[in-house]
């Protein structure tokens, strides 16, 4: 795990693992605002085989081992969401 | 996102009381006798079945004149009811059934290294029956199954029972239910999905007897991402009270790079329906998919 990260480094991380991981090409990490909604086609427009990647490298990176769907719905928003919930958990 | 499929519960408690009886008091081969007029039923009267069913038929067998395939459908609508009551019986206790195990040992490879594994089924033979005796891997397998499969899947694999190993995921929550699913691999758990049926993924279209068919890449993307294998799981009669489960067929998805992975999976799901292929070319009269997968849509 990395040492204690800052809410902006943690953002930043999670842009670059979205990318790298995702494949999401023609987009860099500025383009992907804090607030926007990942998985809706007005935001970044990812599906659930992405969701997939998502969850396996947040356990892999951080650690964070997400218990349940209610949890998921809730944390699997938006870069803050993630990055809210890795600062406070991980 | 999720899709609903309809699904056909057949019979009902008085019928099913008819067959437990015929089973209790005449055994396999009187149940049987009593399935043949209820299959004529259905395929007199089940207009979906007889379509849903002729769409394999008619390309697994693609030089049978229409009256021939009509009749294959009775033979497997009557061939599904015998597995049906083989399930049945079996589940009771009131008959045992011989079952052949293939690949146990490539199963046991998989336990011992304490990894997380996927079981693929299909509506291909007694997938259920194939489940009920797995209680060999000593552990709990999660079934990701629809709401309205539940009740015919509980009542088959006794899962409101408090010592069932069995225990369900549904694929209706967030994100197709991914989570959980995703929490019980890396804990080493048995995760079952049916490979002919898009439960919480969308499908991709693959070669599948000389045709297009849609099948779903939710399981094969999961054991992508979580570097798991996929044990497939066929369960096919082959005799009055025998059984053959094989597990050879293991599928180790494994992205190369990061790119086009959509086209990686697809390779992956055409292996899938190649196994099935095989299997239905062995036992025609075992497929029981009874959903047009090469519906366009």
């Amino acid at each position: 795990m990395p040492e204690k990260q800052t809410l902006e480094e943690i953002r930043e991380r999670l842009k670059e693992e979205l990318i790298e991981n995702l494949s999401l090409e023609d987009i860099e990490p500025k383009d992907i605002t804090n607030d926007e909604i990942i998985f809706d086609e007005n935001g970044l427009g990812l599906d659930s085989l992405d969701a997939v990647e998502i969850v396996v490298f947040l356990q892999r990176i951080w650690g964070i081992e997400i218990k349940d769907m209610e949890q998921s719905r809730e944390i699997l928003v938006s870069i803050d969401t993630m990055a809210n919930y890795i600062l406070e958990n991980a | 996102m999720s899709q609903t499929l309809e699904t056909t519960l057949r019979g009902n408690s008085i019928g099913f009381w008819f067959f437990k009886t015929f089973l209790r008091f005449g055994g396999l081969y009187a149940a049987y006798m009593l399935l043949l007029g209820v299959s004529l039923h259905y395929w007199l009267f089940d207009k979906k079945t007889v379509k849903s069913s002729s769409a394999y038929l008619k390309r697994r067998f693609p030089l049978d004149s229409k009256i021939k395939i009509r009749l294959k459908v009775y033979k497997l609508i009557y061939s599904q009811g015998k597995q049906l009551l083989d399930r049945i019986a079996q589940t009771s206790g009131s008959i045992k059934f011989d079952i052949d195990f293939i690949g146990r040992d490539i199963l046991n490879e998989i336990l011992t290294s304490k990894k997380g594994f996927i079981l693929l089924t299909a509506h291909a033979g007694n997938w259920q029956l194939a489940m009920t005796e797995l209680n060999m891997l000593e552990k709990k397998i999660f079934l990701v199954i629809l709401k309205e499969n539940n009740i015919a899947v509980q009542k088959a694999l006794k899962i409101n029972n408090d010592n069932s190993m069995f225990e369900i995921l549904s694929p209706e929550g967030h994100l197709g239910g991914i989570v959980p699913v995703v929490k019980e691999l890396n804990n080493g758990n048995a995760v079952s999905y049916m490979g002919d049926r898009p439960y919480g993924f969308e499908s991709l279209k693959v070669d599948f007897m000389n045709d297009k068919a849609s099948f779903p890449y939710g399981a094969f993307a999961i054991a992508a991402a979580t570097k798991v294998p996929i044990v497939t799981v066929l369960a096919s009669k082959t005799g009055f009270k025998t059984y053959r489960v094989d597990f050879t067929n293991i599928i180790k998805p494994e992205y190369k790079g990061r790119k086009n992975k959509k086209n990686q999976l697809s390779e992956w799901v055409q292996e899938y329906a190649d196994i099935l292929n095989n299997f239905f070319e062995e036992y025609p009269y075992q497929c029981f998919l009874f959903h047009d997968v090469w519906e366009n849509k």
